[in-house]
């Protein structure tokens, strides 16, 4: 987005002068929403980003947390929206490689990727060519860089046809003592490493704080295009000279390229610097307000101090790195920038990296009263057979696996619990100890977008019993928070609601929000916002892999148990949307003390061994997430639901389809259910022995001696992979 | 103590993951070799780990097969010392023409990461010393370019004298010809395989209804070693 007056203004009076269109350039790329905050910073002060395990907390390129008493954990989230809409495939891609950088600069190693996908309905073929291209974008990027994805989230709905949401998470890991925290001194040397810079993704970050045009074409130069091979190549150079101690701070250059990579690096150290464009390779002949804002992917700052500097490059060299060294840090707190000795640019470091932050007006739409609407008049219940079929082979609940399978999930060899088959991804340290963590994403556009408070929380609370589900303590979130438009009021008020929402659940379940990112602009060339969409990903911590839980039924005879108590909570759900086609009512109520109450029995229950699968009830509510055990684990199942735990309950469909929050179904060992029921009872957690699983492949839903529903689990397999033929098409 | 290198390429990937293997699990001494620095003296084995060696840019393996390292590997071959090819490894060994046949993009059009069932047929040579003739191995596969081709001829007059692995009916999961998942020199001494051995080492990292059958590839290489190969 363009300057404004007054920012062009405040420009001058901060230079005392008229600023050169270098300067101009810079102050666009730094004041742009995507790198400066400035529409979200006030409101985000509301998050709670400390914590007794928080190490590095917002602010830095990533944050990290004390995972095990000596090893962090670096984790960070971004979006890739607007490029995704234009260029599927290197939108997507790009995406990667920026997140993964940002892992790279506290000195991690990058050990596992997360894509969280809000896309189109996979029968628009405009949608469809989205799905296919970003799908593929993120499989070569990912793969081709050796950093396993193993989890995400994804959701196909009309509202994403045209822009869908892409939004990617990476995990690093570090031993504690090894973090580059960063200590700068005037004099160190300012190296670029990694790719040539070129005429590519020319103020792209500006691209992104705005609305897509109409002919989205002409925007083409704003997208970035990777390389996954110099990424892979930066990876391990770093891992090289991090272990040997070589360099002192390092920093991504990505939205705002070199520009922000150097105004935010001085302002955070009180330091200037003075640079030499002409020193920077490049790809091709620039002029030096190109060289400013190109954002060119894979490239990195790194600081060496002036003793290591020949070790430094002869590293570099030997690992193919291309390099250059641009210049030195100075005292005054002033960057200069010289390009064959003319100064092009002279601005104070501190006020280029920081604008003035925005209030914005924020208003609720008339539509916003459809979250707080009761649903009293359904239309009559349909069969439930066929709405659980329905529900199986919707796109948001069916298996990714063809999306999943397209993704490298063993490289690096830690990968214990796979896609597929846990609510979470477990990983193992692979350090010789049994120590692992857990990684998870979520969100539901659909929640959000009825009631953007109440949403936001409950994408936190999935997270959270997705992770507890594995047999995972949860730690630490990170949040995207993808808007619309910060300039329309009505479209700010989601974006202000879902934070709100987002940062009251945090704080009720005690997990800090260490980092985060926001997207605006989120709008379809009409101007209409697409889906509001609070995404979460969340890290737990897993003391012994091997005891790790999955969703699959494992044995025969063996109890099922519901955790927690349904309530009538249609609104919002997959079932109201798939069945009767309405996307309105109250969305299910946020429940924080029962989530932290039946997180705990669950985590207990599975350190005492006395169950063999854990499933979190989510979209589709319960009767989906039983199946989905039964077809996951190729073993029957059949259950009472007179026996299952329901307040207000006044159709069946209530209890089979509500997404009431705070719920999980287990499978407890038959041999140890009496203990399993003791402890509930001891905890004070609401349980439901309502079933067994059985040998042959049904499954059978019983309400007293009267079967409701009796399916063969062949069927419902194929509803369930339905999937692949629903986006590769044919018979 | 023999001692195995794991040569690596701008681009490979799985390097420290069969160093784990070699070293935590079945207890050799092995050491990541930049290609740059690759020679065949010194090393009892070499393995060429998978990846995307130059990101796959042109044809799978096919840069990576054109660098002095690749002499080296052929001096190697020459010499008797074993030398493995893993996925991109293997794409590398049969662009160098160490192995015979070529690797197609997989008939499904994308990318294939899952665990599939193979069998070994006629074994023989050091990295298949302890597995029996029709042993079934279980393994993951994850590629893009893992069709296997061989004209008729070929196969009649070479494969079918050598090692070879192949996926277990039901499993191929790029359409390669006559399910073959690997293949070996006549002798055995340089084999080649698209699924990970490596990544089929642990119980750990085993779904349910599969079994590590990776192990026993660098089981054997310990074992033929240690017999003074």
């Amino acid at each position: 987005m363009p300057l404004t007056q007054d920012e062009v203004e405040e420009i001058r009076k901060i230079l005392g002068r008229e600023p050169t269109v270098e300067e101009l350039a810079m102050f666009e790329a730094q004041w742009s929403e995507h790198c400066s905050y400035k529409s979200s910073r006030l409101l985000l002060k509301l998050l709670p980003t400390e914590g007794m395990h928080v190490v590095v907390g917002p602010g830095r390129d990533a944050p990290a947390v004390r995972l095990f008493k000596d090893f962090a954990i670096v984790f960070k989230i971004e979006s890739h929206n607007h490029p995704s809409a234009v260029d599927p495939y290197d939108g997507a891609a790009t995406g990667i490689g920026g997140i993964v950088r940002d892992i790279l600069t506290l000195g991690a190693k990058p050990v596992a990727l997360l894509d969280m996908l809000y896309m189109g309905e996979p029968w628009d073929p405009h949608a469809n060519w989205l799905i296919r291209g970003i799908v593929k974008g993120i499989s070569d990027y990912g793969n081709r860089i050796g950093v396993p994805t193993v989890a995400g989230d994804t959701w196909f709905d009309y509202a994403f046809n045209t822009q869908p949401l892409v939004n990617v998470a990476c995990v690093g890991i570090v031993p504690l003592n090894r973090l580059v925290l960063g200590s700068i001194r005037p004099g160190d040397y300012i190296i670029i490493m990694g790719n040539a810079t070129g005429r590519d993704g020319l103020l792209g970050s500006s691209f992104a704080s705005k609305p897509l045009a109409e002919d989205t074409d002409k925007e083409i130069g704003a997208v970035q295009v990777g390389d996954p091979l110099t990424e892979k190549l930066l990876i391990d150079a770093l891992q090289i000279l991090v272990s040997r101690r070589l360099v002192k701070y390092i920093k991504d250059l990505g939205g705002g390229g070199l520009t922000t990579a150097i105004s935010e690096t001085c302002a955070d150290h009180g330091l200037g610097a003075a640079i030499e464009l002409e020193k920077l390779h490049i790809r091709q002949k620039l002029t030096p307000l190109e060289l400013l804002v190109s954002e060119s992917q894979e490239r990195m700052l790194v600081v060496v101090e002036p003793v290591k500097l020949s070790e430094v490059e002869e590293i570099l060299r030997n690992y193919d790195v291309m390099y250059s060294v641009i210049g030195r840090f100075t005292e005054d707190g002033v960057i200069k920038v010289f390009c064959n000795g003319v100064k092009v640019a002279e601005v104070p470091a501190k006020e280029l990296a920081r604008p003035r932050a925005v209030r914005r007006v924020s208003h609720p739409p008339a539509e916003a009263l459809k979250g707080l609407k009761p649903l009293y008049s359904l239309p009559p219940e349909p069969s439930y057979e066929e709405a659980l079929t329905k529900l199986l082979s919707s796109p948001n609940i069916a298996s990714k696996r063809w999306i999943y399978e397209q993704y490298d999930h063993e490289v690096g060899v830690r990968t214990v619990v796979k896609p597929g088959l846990g609510d979470a991804a477990v990983l193992r340290l692979l350090d010789g100890s049994s120590r692992g963590f857990a990684i998870k994403g979520d969100a539901n556009p659909r929640y959000t977008s009825i009631d953007p408070f109440n949403g936001a929380a409950n994408s936190v609370a999935e997270c959270f019993r997705n992770l507890v589900a594995v047999g995972a303590k949860p730690i630490a979130i990170v949040d995207e928070l993808n808007a619309g438009n910060p300039e329309k009021p009505e479209h700010f008020w989601y974006f202000e609601m879902m934070l709100k929402g987002l940062a009251w659940m945090a704080e009720e379940l005690r997990l800090p929000v260490v980092g985060g990112k926001v997207s605006f602009y989120n709008e379809d060339h009409r101007g209409r916002q697409v889906k509001p969409t609070t995404t979460i990903v969340g890290v737990g911590r897993v003391k012994d892999v091997s005891r790790a839980v999955t969703m699959d039924l494992k044995e025969s005879d063996s109890v099922i148990a519901v955790v927690g108590v349904t309530y009538p909570e249609l609104g919002g759900s997959e079932y109201l949307y798939k069945v009767f086609g309405l996307e309105e009512g109250e969305i299910p109520r946020p429940r924080p003390a029962s989530e932290l109450r039946n997180a705990k029995l669950i985590l207990k229950a599975v350190e005492l061994g006395l169950v063999n699968a854990v499933h979190d009830i989510s979209v589709g509510g319960f009767a989906v997430a039983l199946a989905e055990m039964a077809i996951l684990g190729n073993l029957g199942v059949e259950v009472d639901l007179d026996l299952v735990h329901a307040r207000g309950v006044m159709r069946l469909d209530e209890l089979l389809f509500s997404e009431t929050q705070a719920r999980y179904v287990v499978e407890v060992k038959s041999n140890r259910v009496e203990e399993f029921k003791r402890l509930a009872q001891r905890m004070g957690v609401c349980i439901s022995l309502a079933g067994r699983v059985l040998d042959k492949p049904v499954l059978i839903l019983l309400k007293g001696s009267k079967t409701i529903l009796s399916a063969d689990l062949g069927l419902l397999r194929d509803s369930y992979n339905s999937l692949e033929k629903a986006i590769e098409g044919g018979a | 103590m023999p001692k195995i290198a794991i040569v690596k390429f701008p681009g490979t990937n799985c390097d420290e993951d069969v160093k784990h293997v070699l070293v935590n699990v079945v207890g050799l001494e092995a050491e990541i070799v930049w290609y740059k620095e690759f020679s065949v003296n010194k090393w009892d084995a070499i393995i060429l780990p998978g990846g995307f060696s130059y990101g796959d840019w042109l044809r799978a393996g096919a840069i990576a097969a054109r660098t002095q390292a690749v002499d080296e590997l052929v001096e190697a071959r020459d010499r008797g010392v074993p030398v493995l090819g893993i996925c991109n490894g293997f794409q590398i060994l049969v662009e160098a023409g160490l192995l015979p046949g070529a690797l197609l993009y997989n008939d499904v059009g994308r990318f294939v990461c899952k665990w599939i069932r193979t069998v070994v047929e006629r074994p023989r040579g050091p990295w298949l010393a302890l597995v029996r003739d029709g042993q079934v191995l279980d393994m993951p596969v994850a590629h893009a370019e893992g069709r296997y081709y061989v004209d008729e001829e070929t196969y009649i007059s070479t494969l079918l004298k050598s090692p070879v692995l192949k996926y277990l009916q039901g499993f191929n999961p790029n359409g390669s010809i006559h399910n073959v998942a690997g293949v070996g020199s006549e002798d055995g001494v340089v084999f080649g395989l698209m699924p990970h051995p490596e990544r089929a080492s642990e119980e750990l990292l085993v779904p349910r209804g599969f079994s590590p059958g990776g192990r026993v590839i660098f089981e054997s290489i310990a074992h033929s070693l240690k017999r003074g190969w």
